[in-house]
């Protein structure tokens, strides 16, 4: 046995077997005494004489055997284990002070193990795709037309994937997208994703079944094919191994399924349950829309090795000649590579840190709470810790028991606040609005566990230092000589700090919920343009079959006409896209008469059929709606928003005047007449200004998708009347499934949506933060009015009078509070800076937020001051005075 | 009363102790003794540092320790040198030796 092996041993078997371990030292000792006792009896001592001397000899048996054990090397061990025991029974004797620190702690850590799980698996895992780094995401750029980050054109995306050499491949996708499934059950609606054949090659994903796209699929060839997603196999193939081979209608299309994801692949937590290749006609190739329009969403895989910067510049090189290649179409088209993981939690990243910050300073404010409550506590305990010094124990012994303590504390709280954290983490995911986190699931692993670890250890130093250091600083004599008057000044300062400190993270945390909460206000309170109330938005889309404009165009108007005609319902239109819905597509425009370079860029494009404007109440200021005489054949004719007819039409009238979607009118441009000028509408949801924006006739233009707008005159759910709807739409076609449906008033709040839970989450913590801070500013102020008893006594046996007592108190909170938040408001000024894009029509250092929250604070943090104050004036002289 | 006795000096305690055990094994009380005796009554081992010195010196693994009946059939705790036990009194007996007559020069030559 190796000689560390052997001492592992001997110090394992110490520890883990004490007794024994005692015991046998006992006897050694005790032998050694005996043999002692009878050698100095053989030398003629009495017996008595013999056990003294013996005793005499040997020395203190106590320090012996302690001696025996620091040599063990073992003592720190024991000592914590010695310490942790005490620890547990002061908490134990103390249940109320002990849970309320248990409990402030807990919901520190809680809030912090939340917030960290989802800022762990949002921010710091990895995408979960094998080499994720080397990922990255193609957008386009056009300063022109104010685009950042748009989606690509096809062809620009194929010249990126043949030109650059950087990348290892390239794929893109089409993001959104639905179809109507039948073929198998029910007509249903599907959420499908157009990809090209390499997409699942370069993310690194495996089929779980059967097989997925090869790069040929990228255009057409064959027969169609479709993955499915691991929900949908379940779900509606009964996770049959024969799913595989079999087809399906996908909008009317004959479609094979050769492949089946496997149940871990997300991408970006979208719910898309089937994916089938773009399958482009070689022929788009060369044309000029394949290179206009941009509806593609491209990941690029680098070459091992090679960094994100380095592929960068090659690829702004190929952007670049592309740009004096094409230049009708590329001009102005910049491109930007960024890494997929980033470009997926853009949105995200601000207000995740920003809660982690909140709760960063929650878990500051618990702590000082409870700092607060250990000091009382070892000032409580000043002389027990100074008899203790007097008899010989260590300083560095008594501040090790003191943290000891503050540990177990923390470390009890900590596990409550993990498992509190846990399930704050699943409310979250299933609170947060949808999509909001673009990842599947939010796990508590290693790191985060880790991380609570280590925080919860910071957390017990950080309020255990200052009451540690007090119980060993301090001279036996001067604490048992002064009692507890000399302690005052001393404790009064390190309270001082606590509150000051308190305050000032409470002002921080709660001017930033202010601001945020004046946000979510502004944003309730901007106009629409529309009057969502009583409307039902539904989707549908047509199969082919109805390939048609004049067969889309017939299908919608019967469909109008029989759900204008339903019981319950005032009114009906149809929309390429709703209110809320976002934007249909852009282009740039021309208007007749102007010089040929006073064009305009970025307008909005919608198709709407009678009735929507009335349905909706958009307002019409000037000219006519469109009618059901605007159709094929009829003068093309637009109404625009007011938005374009202020900034194109200053003083002038627009109504009469023409307009085509072409930068450069030729031949072939279609001009549109402007009949009419209707209100702005927030089309990308309540945050987004307006764009300028064109209204088609829908009987001119003609498309598959539509969605219906159903205005209902009772006051009742809108979607009562989705029975009748479908009955009406199964009449016209048994084979059309309703896609969305959802009541418009639902789809207006749900844009804000994510705004709002950011808000609320930050105005819980900021409120907890607010509670803790005032609990922490009684408590202290409490303890000083308590203190300063007996001087109140005699000042009121002298005759003070009451309101000059409690003047004294409030005049010290008054200068704590001033303190605490001139500190905090000049933290918040500088901190809020950092949350101005979370920020709609506020200013980062908006005055009305900042005098409200001081306002709010100061007042309380006053009451809070006055009130033992107030009860520490009313002693009892008599009783004061006594108290000593 | 016996003669007064000097305390062992430190450090050479555990010396002293290795080469005790290096007759046989021993319990405690038996190594003070034997320690008392051989130095003729001049060194006297402090029960206070007897135990932790031993103690050390199992960590140490220089001695074995193991509970035996003694002549007088009593349980007892003996301690016995082992192999690196024998080593080390090597060693430290040369250390010693140096160290003795370098002081002894400097006594001498001063």
């Amino acid at each position: 046995m190796s000689a560390v092996l052997r001492a592992l041993r001997i110090r394992l078997r110490a520890l883990l077997r004490p007794q024994v371990a005692r015991r046998e030292l006992d006897e050694e000792m005790r032998l050694h005494l005996e043999l002692e006792t009878e050698a100095n009896r053989r030398r003629g001592m009495d017996p008595a004489e013999a056990r003294r001397q013996a005793a005499v000899t040997f020395g203190g048996l106590d320090m012996a055997k302690e001696a025996h054990r620091d040599a063990l090397g073992i003592r720190w061990i024991e000592d914590t284990i010695t310490d942790a025991r005490f620890a547990l029974r002061t908490v134990a004797k103390n249940p109320v002070l002990s849970g309320a620190a248990m409990l402030t702690i807990a919901l520190g850590i809680g809030a912090n193990t939340a917030i960290f799980s989802v800022v762990n698996a949002v921010i710091l895992r990895p995408l979960p795709f094998p080499h994720a780094d080397q990922l990255v995401m193609l957008s386009e750029d056009n300063p022109e037309k104010g685009w950042r980050r748009q989606t690509a054109a096809p062809a620009n995306y194929l010249d990126w994937k043949e030109r650059v050499h950087a990348f290892a491949d390239v794929a893109a996708y089409e993001p959104g997208g639905g179809a109507t499934m039948t073929g198998e059950g029910e007509p249903q609606r599907i959420s499908l994703r157009g990809v090209t054949g390499n997409y699942f090659t370069v993310l690194g994903v495996r089929p779980a079944l059967g097989r997925v796209f090869t790069s040929q699929e990228t255009w057409q060839s064959g027969a169609p094919v479709a993955v499915i997603s691991d929900r949908m196999w379940r779900d509606v193939f009964g996770a049959a191994a024969t799913t595989v081979g079999k087809s399906v209608a996908i909008n009317g299309t004959r479609t094979a399924i050769v492949g089946v994801l496997p149940a871990s692949f997300s991408y970006a937590a979208d719910t898309v349950d089937v994916w089938r290749p773009v399958a482009w006609d070689p022929q788009n190739r060369g044309q000029v829309f394949f290179r206009r329009a941009h509806w593609l969403r491209v990941i690029a895989r680098l070459q091992a090795g090679v960094t994100p910067r380095a592929a960068d510049a090659e690829f702004q090189t190929v952007v670049r000649q592309l740009q004096t290649e094409y230049t009708e179409t590329n001009r102005f088209m910049g491109a930007d590579l960024v890494p997929l993981h980033e470009f997926l939690i853009g949105d995200v990243r601000t207000p995740l840190l920003l809660l982690q910050v909140a709760v960063g300073l929650l878990l500051l404010i618990a702590c000082a709470n409870v700092g607060n409550i250990l000091l009382v506590q070892a000032v409580g305990r000043e002389r027990e810790a100074s008899l203790r010094l007097t008899l010989g124990a260590g300083r560095g012994r008594l501040v090790r028991q003191a943290l000891t303590e503050s540990l177990v504390l923390s470390a009890l709280g900590g596990i409550a606040g993990v498992t509190l954290g846990w399930w704050g983490t699943r409310l979250f995911a299933a609170l947060q609005p949808n999509g909001m986190l673009p990842v599947a699931n939010v796990p508590l692993d290693v790191r985060v566990l880790v991380a609570m670890v280590v925080l919860t250890t910071a957390t017990g130093l950080l309020f255990g230092i200052a009451p540690a250091l007090w119980s060993a600083r301090r001279l036996p004599a001067e604490v048992l000589r002064e009692g507890e008057r000399g302690t005052s000044r001393r404790v009064r300062r390190w309270g001082d700090m606590l509150v000051v400190g308190e305050l000032a993270f409470a002002l921080m945390l709660t001017v930033g919920a202010g601001l945020l909460l004046q946000s979510v206000r502004r944003l309730e309170q901007v106009d629409p343009g529309v009057d969502a109330r009583g409307v039902l938005a539904v989707g549908i889309s047509l199969p082919s079959g109805y390939d048609s404009t004049p067969q889309q165009i017939s299908f919608f108007d019967a469909l109008r006409e029989n759900v204008r005609a339903l019981p319950g319902v005032t009114d009906a239109g149809l929309a390429l896209v709703p209110p809320f819905g976002g934007v249909g597509y852009t282009s740039d425009f021309h208007i007749a008469g102007r010089p040929a370079n006073e064009y305009g860029t970025e307008i909005a494009h919608d198709y709407v059929t009678p009735g929507y404007f009335s349905t909706l109440r958009i307002p019409l200021l000037a000219g006519r709606l469109l009618t059901p005489a605007d159709r094929a054949g009829a003068v093309p004719v637009v109404v625009i928003n007011q938005a374009l007819a202020r900034k194109y039409f200053p003083g002038e009238d627009p109504v009469g005047q023409r307009i085509t979607f072409d930068k450069v009118p030729d031949s072939t441009s279609v001009w549109r007449t402007i009949v009419g000028v209707v209100g702005d509408v927030r089309q990308q949801g309540l945050a987004v200004e307006p764009l300028i924006e064109a209204y088609e006739a829908f009987a001119q233009n003609g498309n598959s998708y539509m969605t219906l707008l159903v205005r209902t005159g009772g006051s009742g759910d809108v979607r009562a009347l989705v029975p009748a709807i479908r009955n009406v739409v199964a009449r016209l076609d048994p084979t059309l499934a309703l896609a969305q449906v959802q009541s418009l008033e639902h789809m207006e709040r749900r844009s804000i949506a994510s705004q709002r839970f950011i808000m609320l989450l930050l105005v819980v913590f900021a409120a907890a933060g607010f509670v803790l801070a005032m609990v922490g500013v009684y408590a202290v102020m409490a303890q000083l009015g308590r203190r300063r008893t007996r001087e109140m006594g005699i000042r009121i046996a002298l005759g003070a009078r009451m309101g000059e007592l409690q003047w004294l108190v409030v005049r010290h909170g008054l200068r704590l509070v001033v303190a605490g938040l001139t500190i905090g408001a000049a933290g918040a000024l500088a901190a809020t800076r950092a949350i101005r894009a979370l920020l709609y029509q506020v200013s980062p250092g908006d005055p009305p937020t900042f005098l409200a929250v001081l306002v709010l604070l100061a007042l309380t943090a006053l009451a809070a001051s006055w009130l033992p104050a107030a009860r520490a004036s009313r002693a009892d002289p008599a009783m004061a005075l006594r108290a000593e | 009363m016996r003669p007064p006795a000097s305390d062992v000096l430190r450090g050479t305690l555990d010396l002293l102790i290795l080469r005790t055990l290096a007759l046989e094994p021993m319990h405690g009380w038996g190594i003070a003794q034997r320690i008392q005796q051989t130095s003729r009554g001049v060194l006297d081992v402090n029960q206070g540092s007897l135990y932790p010195a031993l103690q050390r010196l199992e960590l140490r693994g220089a001695i074995d320790a193991e509970w035996r009946t003694s002549d007088h059939n009593r349980r007892a705790r003996y301690y016995r040198l082992t192999a690196a036990g024998r080593r080390a009194l090597g060693a430290e007996t040369e250390n010693w030796r140096r160290y003795v007559s370098a002081v002894n020069w400097i006594l001498e030559g001063a």
